[in-house]
C-alpha cells in the first residue's frame, strides 16, 4: 500500500516538475494547505456549467463601472485584494481589447484559487487567457517596488470632485 | 435628456425629503420600465416614481448563493419548488470557494466510528453554548448529507479501496474523547469549497432554478410579522425587485468585515443579519468570533499553522521567541486560542513590532530556504505580494485575525428563524428560514471546530428545503402583498446614493473596523469594551454625516459599499455590546476579568449538594440582541440552551462538563 503511494506521488511528483522548475522535491504545489489527495475534477467534467458570454451594447464606460464592482467583490480575500489593486493602477487606462481581455479573465474561471496561482505563477496560465492583461497581472503580483498591500484601496480615488 | 433629468431628481429629491413616498405619479419624469424574470415579473407603481420596480412571485426566495443558498434552492427546486436565488455575486464567487479543509462526517471509512463521537466532539467544541438537538440533527446527518453530494457528482478524494478518503483534524476523536484522533475530515483535494459550489450550481440550473445575480438584497418584505419576500436592487440597471414569497430562506455568510483585520472576503459584510435586524427581529451570539492566530497584519489573509509546524516562530520587538513563556511545551505550536491570547498580551504590555507597535513577527528566515520553497511555497507568495516580505530574509508581519463568526440568525434545527419570550418560549417566525454562517442553529455555539463550517452549510439548507416540503406544496397562492411595501428600503438606498455630508464611506468603515479591533478583539475587559462600546455608539451616529460621490445607479459600487457599511454596523454593535454584557469566559468569548465560565453549577466540583442557579445568574445561555436602527441602541435578552438531543435512547445527551483537551 505504501509503495503504491510512493510510486503515485513519483509520478506526480515528474509532472509536477516541469511547471516548477525550481522545485525538485516530490511535492504537490498546493501541498502547504495540507495534503492534498488526487482530484478527478469529475464535477467539472460531468456537470458543464452554462458558458461565459461577453455581454452586448455595453458602453467602454459601463464596462469599466461593472469591472470594478467585479474586482472588488472576489471569492477569497486574497483576490479582493490583489485585482481592486490592480483594477486602480490599470482598469481607467485599459483601451477596448484590453477590458474585453480582463472581462473574460476575471469572469470565465470557475475557481477563483486558479486565478490567483496564475497570477503568483504557481500554476501556468491556460492558452485562452494568456495575453497583454494576464502579463501585465503577473507583473504587478510580483510586487517589484515590495509596497505593503494590506488592503483593497477606498473608493475615493474615482472621486472625481474631491482632486 | 440630462437636464430633464437632473430638474426631476430635484423635483423628485423635494418629494422624497417632504415626506414618505407616497406620492404616485406626481414626477414629471418618464419612467422607463423593464421587465425580468421568467414569471409574471409585473412592473409595480407602488413604491416609487424614481425607481422602476418590478415585481416577481416564487414558491421559495433564497437570499445568497453559497454553499447553504445553494444546498437550499437545489433542494426546494428538485422538490418541485419554483425558486429563486437572489445573490450579490455569481454562485461560484461566494466565499465558500475559500475554503479548502473539507466536510467531516462519520462514515467510518478510515477507522470504526459512529456519529454519536462527532456529536460528542461538537458538544465540547461548542463548550455547552450549541443546541444538542441541532448538534444531533447535523452529526447524524452528516454521513447521508456527504452521500448525497457524491451521488450529486462532488469527485471527493478516494482512498486505495475506492471509499471516501478521509483525514484528521483539529478537535476530532474517537469513543467520546478517549480513542485518540478521529479522521473524519472529506475532501475534494484541496477544493472542496469550490467542488461544492460547481456541483450545486450545476445540478440546481437542470431545476430550473432562477438565478438573479448581482441583485443586492436590501431588506425582507415583512408584514404582521410574517416574511412575505425580499426587495433587492439590480445593479446591472438599477432596477428595484420585489420577490414576494411564503418562504424566504437567507444564507448570505458571516461578517468578518466588521473588523480591521479578517480573513473573509470584502463580501462578507453581514447583510442577512443586518436585514432581520432592520426587520425588529433578535441575532444570536454575536459576541462569539473565532479568531484565528496568524493573520498577515492589515491584509488578513491566512497564515496557516503549518508554518509553525514546519519550525517557524512567533517573536515580539525584543526579538524574543515568547511562546516559550506562554506554552513552555507546546511553544509555537499551542492551541490556537493560546496562540491568539499570548499574541494579544504581548502587544498589550508594549512589545508590539512594527511603527504602531501592534503586531507581532512571524520568523521563517532562519529556515533552510530550500525546505520553505517545497514544504510552503505558498506563504513566499503570498508574504510578498501581501506584506512586501521576502520571507527569506524577513519576517512577517502576523496578528490574531478574525476568521468565522458563530453567532447569527437564531433557528431551530430545521432552519426555521425563531424568537424568543420567556412567557411564550420560542417562536418560529412564518415565512423565514435561515442557514449556513448566517444561521444559528446553534451548531457551534461558542467555539466552532475545523470542517463542521462546510458540513453545517450542507445540512441545514437541506434541512431549509425539507422543512419547506413538508410545510408547503409548490403553486400556493401568495397572500396579498401592501402596494407600497419596500418603499423605506428604496428611499434609504435614494438617501445614500446622494449624500453629501463630511464623512466619506471609507473614513466610517475604518473607524468601525479600528473600534472593534481595538476593543473588542482576543482579549476583552470590561473597561476596554465599554469604552468600545461607547465609542461603537459615536461611529453609528456618523452614518448620519456620511458622503457619497458616485451619484450614478448602473454598477455603483460606492452605493454598494454604502449599503453593505450600514449593514456591517447593525453586526458591530450587537457584538460589542453583546461581549461587554458576557461576564465569563466561554469558547472564543475570553475575559481577563471574568476567566472562567459560569454555569448553573459549577462543574469543576462534585455536583452533588449544588443548588442550580437561575437562568439569571448564570451564563450558559444565548444572547439575543436587537437594535433601533434610528438611534444604534442596542438591546439585549437571553434565551436558554437546548440541553436535550432529538432521542435521548438513540443518543444521548452530553451533561456540561470542563473543557480539557
Amino acid at each position: 500500500m505504501l509503495s503504491v503511494l510512493v510510486a503515485k506521488r513519483l509520478v506526480s511528483g515528474v509532472c509536477q516538475e516541469s511547471l516548477r522548475p525550481a522545485v525538485v522535491e516530490l511535492v504537490t504545489t498546493r501541498g502547504y494547505k495540507g495534503e492534498a489527495p488526487d482530484d478527478s475534477r469529475g464535477d467539472i467534467i460531468e456537470i458543464p456549467l452554462p458558458p461565459w458570454a461577453e455581454k452586448d451594447g455595453e458602453t467602454m464606460d459601463i464596462k469599466r463601472r461593472r469591472l470594478l464592482f467585479q474586482s472588488r467583490k472576489r471569492g477569497m480575500l486574497e483576490n479582493c485584494i490583489l485585482l481592486s489593486l490592480f483594477a486602480k493602477q490599470y482598469l481607467n487606462t485599459m483601451n477596448e481589447p484590453q477590458l474585453r481581455q480582463y472581462d473574460r479573465l476575471i469572469n470565465e474561471p470557475s475557481n477563483d484559487w486558479d486565478i490567483y496561482y496564475w497570477a503568483t505563477e504557481a500554476q501556468p496560465v491556460p492558452d485562452v487567457y494568456a495575453g497583454e492583461i494576464m502579463d501585465l497581472l503577473k507583473e504587478f503580483t510580483k510586487n517589484k517596488d515590495q509596497e505593503q498591500r494590506l488592503d483593497a484601496p477606498n473608493l475615493e480615488y474615482l472621486d472625481k470632485g474631491s482632486q | 435628456m440630462a437636464v430633464v433629468c437632473t430638474a426631476s431628481r430635484v423635483l423628485t429629491k423635494k418629494i422624497l425629503s417632504a415626506k414618505a413616498l407616497l406620492a404616485v405619479s406626481q414626477s414629471s419624469r418618464k419612467l422607463h420600465f423593464s421587465i425580468y424574470g421568467k414569471n409574471e415579473a409585473k412592473v409595480s407603481d407602488g413604491i416609487s416614481t424614481q425607481y422602476p420596480v418590478v415585481d416577481h412571485e416564487f414558491d421559495a426566495v433564497v437570499v445568497g448563493a453559497g454553499g447553504a443558498g445553494l444546498r437550499a434552492a437545489f433542494g426546494l427546486s428538485e422538490a418541485g419548488f419554483n425558486t429563486a436565488c437572489v445573490t450579490k455575486l455569481f454562485p461560484t464567487r461566494s466565499h465558500t470557494v475559500a475554503a479548502q479543509g473539507g466536510i467531516n462526517a462519520a462514515l467510518g471509512n478510515m477507522e470504526g466510528d459512529d456519529w454519536r463521537w462527532h456529536f460528542y466532539d461538537t458538544v465540547k467544541g461548542s463548550d455547552w453554548l450549541g443546541d444538542q438537538d441541532a448538534i444531533h440533527y447535523m452529526t447524524e446527518q452528516a454521513p447521508h448529507a456527504v452521500v448525497e453530494l457524491e451521488n450529486f457528482g462532488m469527485p471527493f478524494s478516494r482512498t486505495e479501496d475506492g471509499k471516501i478518503y478521509q483525514r484528521a483534524f483539529g478537535g476530532q476523536s474517537l469513543k467520546f474523547g478517549k480513542g485518540g484522533q478521529a479522521h473524519r475530515c472529506c475532501c475534494v483535494a484541496d477544493r472542496t469549497g469550490h467542488s461544492l459550489l460547481h456541483t450545486l450550481y450545476g445540478r440546481s440550473l437542470r431545476y430550473d432554478t432562477s438565478y438573479f445575480v448581482e441583485y443586492f438584497a436590501l431588506d425582507l418584505l415583512m408584514e404582521e410579522g410574517e416574511c412575505k419576500g425580499v426587495i433587492a436592487l439590480c445593479m446591472e440597471d438599477g432596477s428595484i425587485h420585489r420577490f414576494r414569497s411564503k418562504n424566504t430562506v437567507i444564507a448570505t455568510g458571516g461578517y468578518g468585515r466588521t473588523y480591521f483585520s479578517c480573513t473573509s472576503a470584502h463580501t462578507s459584510t453581514g447583510d442577512g443579519n443586518a436585514m432581520v435586524t432592520r426587520a425588529g427581529l433578535p441575532c444570536q451570539d454575536l459576541e462569539f468570533v473565532q479568531f484565528h492566530p496568524t493573520g498577515i497584519y492589515g491584509a488578513g489573509c491566512l497564515i496557516t499553522e503549518g508554518c509553525r509546524g514546519e519550525g517557524g516562530i512567533l517573536i515580539n520587538s525584543e526579538g524574543e521567541r515568547f511562546m516559550e513563556r506562554y506554552a513552555p511545551n507546546a511553544k509555537d505550536l499551542a492551541s490556537r486560542d493560546v496562540v491568539s491570547r499570548s499574541i494579544t498580551i504581548e502587544i498589550r504590555e508594549g512589545r508590539g513590532c512594527g511603527p504602531e507597535k501592534d503586531h507581532a513577527y512571524l520568523q521563517l528566515h532562519h529556515l533552510p530556504p530550500q525546505q520553505l520553497a517545497t514544504r510552503l511555497p505558498g506563504i513566499s507568495e503570498t508574504a510578498m505580494v501581501f506584506a512586501g516580505v521576502d520571507v527569506t530574509k524577513e519576517p512577517i508581519p502576523v496578528l490574531p485575525t478574525v476568521h468565522y463568526n458563530m453567532g447569527g440568525i437564531p433557528t431551530n434545527y430545521k432552519g426555521q428563524v425563531l424568537t424568543y419570550t420567556p412567557e411564550e418560549g420560542d417562536k418560529v417566525v412564518p415565512g423565514l428560514f435561515a442557514c449556513g454562517e448566517a444561521a444559528c442553529a446553534s451548531v457551534h455555539g461558542a467555539n466552532r471546530l475545523g470542517a463542521n463550517s462546510l458540513l453545517d452549510l450542507v445540512v441545514f439548507g437541506r434541512a431549509c428545503a425539507h422543512t419547506i416540503a413538508d410545510i408547503c406544496n409548490p403553486g400556493e397562492k401568495l397572500s396579498p402583498l401592501k402596494p407600497n411595501a419596500g418603499e423605506e428600503s428604496v428611499a434609504n438606498l435614494d438617501k445614500l446614493r446622494f449624500a453629501d455630508g463630511s464623512m466619506r464611506t471609507s473614513e466610517i468603515r475604518l473607524n468601525m473596523q479600528k473600534t472593534m479591533q481595538n476593543h473588542a478583539a482576543v482579549f476583552r475587559t470590561g473597561k476596554v469594551l465599554k469604552e468600545g462600546c461607547d465609542k461603537m455608539d459615536a461611529v453609528y451616529q456618523t452614518l448620519d454625516d456620511i458622503k457619497t460621490f458616485d451619484r450614478g445607479i448602473v454598477w455603483n459600487t460606492d452605493l454598494v459599499e454604502t449599503l453593505e457599511l450600514q449593514n456591517l454596523m447593525l453586526n458591530a454593535v450587537q457584538t460589542i455590546n453583546s461581549a461587554e454584557q458576557r461576564q465569563e469566559s466561554r469558547g472564543a468569548h475570553s475575559r481577563e476579568d471574568f476567566k472562567d465560565r459560569m454555569d448553573e453549577l459549577d462543574y469543576a466540583k462534585p455536583l452533588a449538594g449544588q443548588v442550580r442557579k437561575p437562568i439569571e445568574e448564570h451564563w450558559r445561555k444565548h444572547t439575543m440582541s436587537t437594535v433601533d436602527p434610528k438611534t444604534g441602541k442596542v438591546t439585549l435578552k437571553y434565551r436558554p440552551v437546548i440541553d436535550n438531543s432529538l432521542d435521548a435512547e438513540d443518543c444521548a445527551a452530553i451533561p456540561p462538563a470542563i473543557r480539557s483537551y
